[in-house]
């Protein structure tokens, strides 16, 4: 099933700048990207493993 | 996103909100203390122009009441406004949330407390899962180096792990 990109915000302590800011974040299947809105510092993380329930 | 809780109640009810807050795990409150007089009571006054009467109405009309203040993570809003209204049900009382779009503190000087362990973010998406195809709240918990987003409906979750990061600054 392909999910389609996720657009999503929070808003927190910027890892690289320190300040309380907005991020944007995408979900995709197989990456996620977080940016801070201020200062641009940007984390890529990748898709490593899937769990699924047990029927 | 933070979110400035304010809790407007009467004065004898300040007891029973305060252990409704700490249950549902605020970290720490201030309180002010007020005279005020709710719509319902209000309707009908027109009150006289000069500070005598005016104080005079305050005096006694108005009820003795306190507000109880805090700022909270956006997503824990819900259990604590839960838990304030199941403890003062039947009881007058007023809530309010307010969003918080920034928070600056000044240590006036003293050292940053050194305990700034990065907390992770907590997010949440309505959408179809990719395993079980409902339509659920997707989870997603984001730390520094790893990520998991799983369905509250099925349990699958899928992990993300830290790859890179760029910083535009450091060009």
């Amino acid at each position: 099933m392909v999910v389609k990109p996720w657009m999503l915000e929070k808003s927190a302590r910027c890892h690289s700048c320190g300040d309380a800011t907005v991020h944007e974040i995408q979900v995709d299947e197989y990456d996620l990207q977080i940016s801070c809105r201020e200062c641009g510092f940007r984390r890529y993380y990748t898709f490593t493993m899937v769990e699924v329930p047990e029927k | 996103m933070k979110v400035h809780l304010r809790v407007f109640v009467e004065i004898e009810n300040l007891g029973k909100a305060m252990n409704a807050l700490t249950d549902a795990g605020i970290t720490g409150f201030y309180i002010l203390e007020y005279k005020g007089m709710s719509p319902q009571d209000w309707e009908g006054f027109v009150i006289k122009e000069d500070p005598k009467s005016t104080i005079g109405l305050i005096r006694d009309y108005a009820k003795e009441a306190v507000l109880v203040c805090c700022v909270v993570d956006e997503d824990k809003v819900d259990s604590i406004v839960e838990s304030v209204q199941k403890s003062l049900e039947g009881e007058k009382y007023t809530i309010l949330e307010v969003p918080i779009r920034r928070i600056i503190v000044s240590y006036g000087g003293s050292k940053k407390k050194t305990d700034e362990k990065a907390e992770p973010w907590l997010l949440e998406k309505e959408v179809p899962c990719f395993y079980c195809g409902e339509k659920a709240v997707q989870r997603i918990r984001i730390e520094k180096n790893k990520s998991k987003i799983w369905c509250t409906n099925c349990g699958a979750s899928r992990y993300y792990t830290l790859r890179t990061t760029e910083n535009p600054g450091e060009d």
